[in-house]
């Protein structure tokens, strides 16, 4: 058996433990497991490829410098994907910080028309199947500015609280709770348009 | 339309639906109580959506072979850190403040001699200052237009205690002029 295949066989919890001790070999193996993962949570929050790469083997790097830190609480995955989704926010805090003020970006802060949209009562999933739903999920979440998305993400695929979102990105609970709401709503809306395009 | 509900009591029933509501204010909270029909047809909008997303996220894989992607992860991890020189820089530091005074007096020392004769034919060339632990040679070619100062330290070692250590004198500063 090569020694490649003796780590494939060891748990991740093992492979974080020798990885603390300096063994690389196995923090390979521990990338190789989840590098989709980081880099598809990436991509969900910064909807750009190159970026995502170079976002999630920044995140690689790091895991890497803390392992440390890593006690086996959460899972290394999980412990993983928190790195990942800070460095994230910071890419889009920056981001934000060179745009212009411009409506687009006060849009974005109140919420701009979605709240006085008419509510959209058909089951966005209805009759159709789970790749053509994931598919439209992802055109639709192209649309979201960069600070609706993250919320919806962290929460509705993170399945994390209101309040650990607004830890993560540094605003209020207030403001996570609105900018979910307007996500929704547009997200309601987008796939209903998407549904409509499609019948047509 | 939505627009009668307020936004206090949509990012309310919100947080009921997410489960985010103590146990009290959900039970304050819950549609069925509220009574609108506002308020029942938006939380079956912000429920079929969240049940649409819930588990269908697009599934992305990394667009490059795993020994692509390590190569690059691996290059960081291996990159030295940044070493010594951020370390002996405050001792760097200190010698300069221990010097820096002494050398600037000095250098005003020698200033104030050109100043004081400034139309003396090249009647000196060089002059030699010693002071504690230190000496100044000032080389004046008026010819060049030119001056140059020599700072040299000319500590003893501490750790002897001969007197030929303690040369040149180190109590007077002694002027040479030639």
């Amino acid at each position: 058996m090569s020694l490649q295949q003796d780590k494939s066989a060891l748990s991740d919890a093992d492979l974080a433990r020798a990885a603390q001790k300096g063994d690389m070999g196995a923090f390979e193996e521990l990338v190789a497991r989840h590098r989709d993962q980081i880099y598809a949570r990436a991509y969900s929050m910064v909807r750009n490829e190159d970026e995502a790469l170079d976002l999630s083997q920044e995140a690689w790097v790091k895991g890497w410098q803390r392992l440390a830190q890593f006690q086996g609480e959460a899972s290394f995955a999980t412990w993983m994907t928190r790195i990942v989704i800070n460095l994230c926010v910071d890419q889009l805090r920056k981001q934000k910080r060179q745009r212009a003020e411009s409506v687009e970006v006060l849009e974005e802060e109140s919420g701009g028309v979605e709240r006085f949209m008419p509510v959209t009562m058909p089951n966005p999933a209805a009759g159709l199947e789970r790749t053509e739903l994931r598919r439209r999920i992802d055109r639709a979440l192209d649309q979201l500015s960069a600070e609706h998305r993250t919320v919806l993400v962290l929460h509705e695929f993170e399945g994390l609280g209101y309040r650990e979102i607004a830890g993560q990105m540094g605003c209020s609970i207030g403001t996570v709770m609105s900018r979910l709401f307007y996500a929704r709503r547009r997200m309601a809306s987008l796939l209903a348009g998407l549904k409509r395009e499609n019948e047509e | 339309m939505n627009e009668n509900l307020e936004l206090n009591l949509e990012l309310e029933l919100q947080a009921w639906l997410d489960g985010e509501l103590s146990a009290p204010k959900a039970r304050r909270t819950d549609p069925k109580i509220v009574g609108e029909e506002e308020a029942s047809r938006l939380i079956t909008e912000l429920q079929a959506i969240k049940s649409a997303l819930a588990g269908n996220e697009m599934a992305r894989t990394v667009p490059e072979t795993r020994a692509l992607y390590w190569s690059k992860i691996e290059r960081q991890i291996q990159r030295p850190a940044p070493g010594p020189r951020l370390v002996q820089a405050p001792r760097q530091a200190a010698w300069s403040r221990c010097f820096a005074p002494l050398v600037g007096v000095a250098a005003l020392a020698c200033l104030l001699l050109l100043a004081v004769e400034p139309y003396a034919p090249p009647a000196f060339n060089e002059i030699s200052s010693t002071g504690e632990g230190m000496e100044a040679v000032t080389f004046h070619d008026q010819s060049a237009g030119m001056t140059v100062v020599w700072l040299t330290d000319t500590a003893p070692a501490r750790t002897t205690e001969s007197p030929d250590a303690r040369t040149p004198n180190t109590e007077d500063s002694e002027v040479e002029v030639e």
